[in-house]
């Protein structure tokens, strides 16, 4: 049977070429990937890992090698005697009954080790931080320290954290790959999941939502980063301040008559009542840059300069529905909960559930057009004259200009 | 009955039709109704592939934008509903249409018409479903379909409406046939056809059948109360009044994971028939493989809840499942083993067909490996919902159930049309098969631990994705031209095939000892049975056709044969109007959904009435 050992010979090589592709394939960096052992949850996976791929591989090689010995050593010749009418064999067949049940009990043990050790309750000293899944981005929650924030986590090196998860709405499932396992968050139900930061450095993390959600499963992500001990405590000290720069914006209300005053003057009068200024974190890697390519036809007047002062007064304004949906700590005003909280909002490193970069350009086209930037989103499309693509027609909301969202966006950056 | 024994002195008044559209809608004979969910159902193969090509192009590069988030959500979707329910659900029913009379030795299934019916109701729900993509709204929940984003308060549109209507309506085929199959089986095997003697194929059938009466009740409850939350305002998944999503996910696993059985262990049956054949022995440990078979059913039933490792259950539950999950490796394992030391000692003749059959055995086993992986619930939780979890159930269904039943098709489809497949076409279709597959779903393996997670319609690059997702995407292609050439020697040997004889295979089983195709009555005589291997050991009392022979018809014979009738389409058809005018109802056009609802409800019981009182012969 020549050709069909040759066709066996050149399937060979094909596989070969595959496994080397795929080996290659490995070579480039895998910044999310499971097998990073930055937490003790990690470590503890690792040790399954390491035993199941380890049997797997055993088992794999042993079947596949079984069953090409039979191919080649049992294939038909010409003038073969009839084989043997053989129906089966009790001993053999108990034995293959016997080692994989032996195979699987070697792994049912560690396995239910390492559940309740992962399911146990967490530290009592834990860092306790509520997660609260959104269609589709991330509010957390640190009510040790009063903090309300959107879509970025930092978490203290070494410190257990606890996460109490919950849901809005639908059912998400809270992941950070290079940091522990998922967690769902269901609908009327509380979960839990910890883990400790314990061998990293000052580093940033992917997270993802990896429960379908609906339309913008795919644009429900967020960032941890994990920080020494001491800069987590600046932060969550100015985390928990009310926004400083509102009141910077009120103070020079009367110079800012001048319109020309650029926004950047205001934007660093903030940080200098802070001890804190190592935030948003210069130097993010590349991987934790979102590049969401922006959509065609969305465009707006780069020309224009936005003023803070005017855009505090906007956002506050009833008519900008900003008020509707979003909380700024420190102004009575703002006191929506349906959006991610703005109080320090420019001290973010994205926007839109980690789907843009956190800057004057997306921003700009956010407010104006949301639901173009991100398919099914909750905030409206505001901007004058806009499709609103959930209905097909021009908005009925906001309705702002060029230069209001340019003004709101000015503003916005203030809020370090 | 039409399965007596002997042939009564009996005179047919009247012989059916065997030619002509009008001989296909009112057959009541299970060997062409197998060849209408053949046919049917690998129309709708092909319709779930093209979506998953659709995903793969999508996905080839980062940020793709050759469709749109809701798009992507719609062709995820059906591309898992169609795959699971309108495409290897119903391959497997071809066959258990096509051979289970014929391996037990009987004239037809115990209720014919009921069989029409079955297929009918699969057919109209499948196009019922399918009838959303010309409203753009196909369903968008993922085959799962997870309250609560499936209540009206998350998807208000028509999309979960043509679904949860979709699913209910299949349910009633599913149902109908499974028992028709079991009183088959248990009430009109040939003599001396004893359960231990039966076909493997015909065993994993049996199985089946039990499964889909015990799983399909409690989906069909699921799908009850989110039918009733989205229509009537019921509130079993209404959030504001305190429901569980865990209810749903309950219900729908206990569902779900029985349902992967039913997916896999006709294909298992099926490469028990191949391996035998093509190893000239039989097969290696009967016994044990019939046990094997009802073990697995049985532990499917007690592990639903793995597939909700990460949805908070605590460490006893978890425990729990995941140990039983794990149990299940055995009975699988020794499946594995049994089929390989069918063919050791043997002389293996590598046809496509046993081609397909040991890709299986090799495929398979990848899938369970990976398996064992998800049973170990702390690994799981780095692997549930990323593409960890896709790589391993298409290695599964596609490397698992697929193989089974293209091996099952290149085997059985001379006895079906009378005329072989083209080796020739069929070697090209499995090695594109088998290196399309691999390369496919092997790097999805990789993805997923390199943190992909599933169900995202864009993904940004330097996150480690995109290279396998680019090889994923050319396996996929590669899987795309193979299904041409299957598609091309399918519809060619129709006709132009090598013509085949009753047992091109030297195959040891009682199908193989009647003509090809048989004839409607299938059984001249109905053959006496003394051993499991009644062509290879030429005991007992089988009449093996001779080529040439003159066939007679069942009426020279005096063999007493069903009626052909519409009747059942009928009933289907308008049981499926029933259902669609529940759609109106969300659109808020009442004299619409009154005059389908009450019209079709009127219209199928007038049918059922009308087909209950005609004489089945």
């Amino acid at each position: 049977m020549a050709p069909q050992s040759r066709l066996r010979r050149r399937s060979l090589a094909a596989l070969t070429a595959v496994l080397a592709v795929l080996l290659a394939a490995c070579a480039p960096a895998h910044p999310n990937s499971i097998f990073h052992s930055h937490t003790d949850f990690n470590r503890e996976v690792d040790h399954l890992w390491t035993l199941l791929i380890g049997l797997g591989s055993v088992v794999f090689v042993f079947v596949e090698t079984l069953l090409l010995i039979t191919l080649i050593k049992f294939r038909k010749r010409e003038g073969q005697p009839a084989p043997a009418q053989t129906h089966g064999n009790t001993r053999m067949e108990i034995a293959w009954t016997a080692i994989p049940a032996l195979i699987l009990a070697v792994i049912a043990v560690p396995t239910v080790r390492t559940i309740f050790r992962t399911e146990a309750p967490a530290a009592a000293d834990a860092l306790q931080v509520t997660v609260i899944g959104h269609q589709w981005w991330w509010e957390f929650q640190y009510p040790q320290y009063g903090i309300t924030t959107a879509n970025e986590l930092y978490l203290p090196i070494g410190r257990t954290v606890n996460f109490t998860l919950k849901t809005a709405d639908v059912i998400h499932s809270f992941w950070v790959p290079e940091l522990g396992g998922k967690r769902d968050l269901v609908s009327n139900h509380t979960n839990y999941l910890w883990f400790t930061p314990d061998s990293v450095g000052d580093d940033v993390f992917n997270g993802f939502c990896a429960e379908y959600c609906g339309m913008s499963h795919a644009n429900m992500r967020f960032k941890v980063f994990t920080v020494k001990p001491g800069e987590f405590a600046d932060w969550a000290k100015h985390e928990a301040e009310p926004a400083a720069a509102l009141d910077t914006a009120a103070k020079p209300a009367a110079p800012a008559g001048k319109p020309a005053m650029p926004a950047v003057q205001v934007a660093q009068a903030a940080p200098s009542t802070e001890s804190f200024v190592s935030f948003p974190r210069k130097d993010i890697p590349a991987y934790a840059v979102p590049q969401t390519p922006l959509p065609a036809g969305l465009t707006f007047d780069r020309s224009l300069v936005g003023d803070p002062v005017a855009g505090a007064k906007l956002v506050q304004q009833p008519t900008t529905m900003c008020m509707a949906c979003h909380a700024i700590k420190g102004n009575p005003m703002m006191q929506g909960v349906l959006g991610p909280n703005l109080t320090h909002v420019a001290s973010r490193t994205t926007i839109a559930g980690g789907l843009y970069p956190n800057d004057k350009e997306h921003l700009e086209l956010w407010i104006k057009n949301a639901r173009v930037m991100k398919p099914g989103v909750l905030m409206y499309t505001l901007g004058a004259g806009e499709i609103d693509p959930a209905t097909g027609k021009p908005t009925e909301m906001g309705k702002l200009t060029d230069q209001q969202i340019a003004d709101i966006v000015a503003y916005l950056q203030t809020l370090k | 009955m039409a399965t007596t024994a002997a042939a009564p002195p009996y005179v047919a008044t009247r012989e059916a039709s065997n030619t002509g559209l009008w001989s296909w809608i009112t057959t009541v004979d299970h060997k062409r109704i197998g060849a209408l969910y053949l046919v049917t159902a690998l129309i709708f193969f092909l319709i779930g592939g093209i979506e998953a090509e659709i995903i793969r192009l999508q996905l080839m590069q980062p940020n793709g934008t050759v469709v749109s988030a809701y798009t992507y959500n719609e062709l995820f979707t059906m591309h898992g509903t169609t795959m699971i329910f309108l495409a290897v659900m119903p391959l497997s029913a071809a066959f258990f249409n096509f051979l289970v009379p014929l391996q037990i030795g009987a004239r037809d299934v115990a209720f014919p018409r009921l069989n029409a019916f079955s297929y009918w109701v699969f057919l109209f729900g499948g196009l019922f479903i399918n009838a959303s993509w010309l409203l753009h709204a196909a369903p968008d929940g993922g085959w799962f379909g997870y309250a609560p984003l499936t209540t009206m308060q998350f998807n208000p549109g028509l999309n979960i409406d043509f679904w949860v209507l979709g699913i209910q309506i299949l349910g009633v085929s599913s149902l109908a046939a499974a028992f028709n199959f079991i009183t088959t089986i248990i009430n009109m095997r040939a003599p001396g056809m004893q359960l231990m003697r039966m076909p493997m194929f015909t065993w994993m059938a049996f199985i089946v059948q039990f499964l889909l009466i015990l799983a399909f009740p409690v989906i069909t409850i699921a799908l009850v109360f989110l039918q009733f939350d989205r229509f009537f305002g019921t509130q079993f998944y209404e959030l504001a009044a305190g429901a569980d999503p865990l209810l749903w996910q309950h219900l729908f696993w206990i569902f779900g994971h029985p349902e992967v059985y039913i997916l896999i262990l006709p294909a298992f049956g099926l490469v028990s028939e191949v391996l035998p054949t093509f190893s000239g022995k039989p097969l290696f440990g009967y016994p044990v493989m019939v046990y094997s078979g009802m073990l697995i059913a049985f532990l499917g039933f007690g592990v639903w809840a793995h597939h909700m490792f990460a949805v908070g259950m605590g460490p006893i539950a978890d425990s729990v499942f995941g140990v039983t999950t794990l149990l299940i490796g055995i009975p699988t394992g020794v499946k594995i083993f049994n089929w390989i030391f069918t063919m050791w000692g043997g002389n293996v003749r590598f046809t496509v067909a046993a081609k397909f059959a040991i890709a299986l055995i090799a495929l398979f086993t990848i899938g369970g490996i990976s398996g064992v992986m998800h049973a170990s619930p702390p690994a799981d939780l780095q692997q549930t919902d990323s593409y960890f979890v896709v790589a391993h159930f298409h290695y599964v269904l596609f490397g698992g159930s697929m193989m089974g039943i293209f091996a099952g098709i290149y085997y059985y489809y001379p006895k079906i049309t009378g005329r072989l497949m083209s080796e020739k076409l069929g070697n090209w279709h499995f090695w594109l098969t088998f290196i399309g597959m691999n390369l496919t779903f092997f790097p999805m393996h990789f993805s997923g631990l390199a943190g992909m997670p599933r169900r995202i319609y864009r993904y940004d690059a330097g996150q480690g994705f995109t290279t396998y997702n680019e090889i994923s995407s050319w396996g996929a292609y590669i899987l795309a031209v193979a299904t041409l050439f299957f598609v091309w020697n399918f519809v060619r040997s129709r006709k132009r095939g090598a013509v085949a004889g009753h047992n091109p295979w030297n195959a040891p089983s009682l199908e193989w000892s009647i003509p090809s195709p048989p004839p409607d009555y299938n059984y001249a005589v109905i053959p006496t049975v003394s051993s499991r291997y009644p062509l290879w050991d030429h005991k007992g009392a089988v009449v093996e056709f001779h080529e040439g022979e003159p066939i007679k018809t069942a009426r020279e014979l005096g063999i007493p044969m069903p009626f052909p009738t519409i009747k059942p389409l009928f009933t289907a058809l308008f049981m499926t109007l029933m259902f669609t005018g529940l759609l109106f109802i969300h659109k808020n056009n009442w004299p619409m959904a009154y005059t389908f609802m009450f019209g079709g409800a009127a219209g199928m019981v007038a049918s059922l009435y009308s087909w209950l009182l005609s004489p089945l012969e």
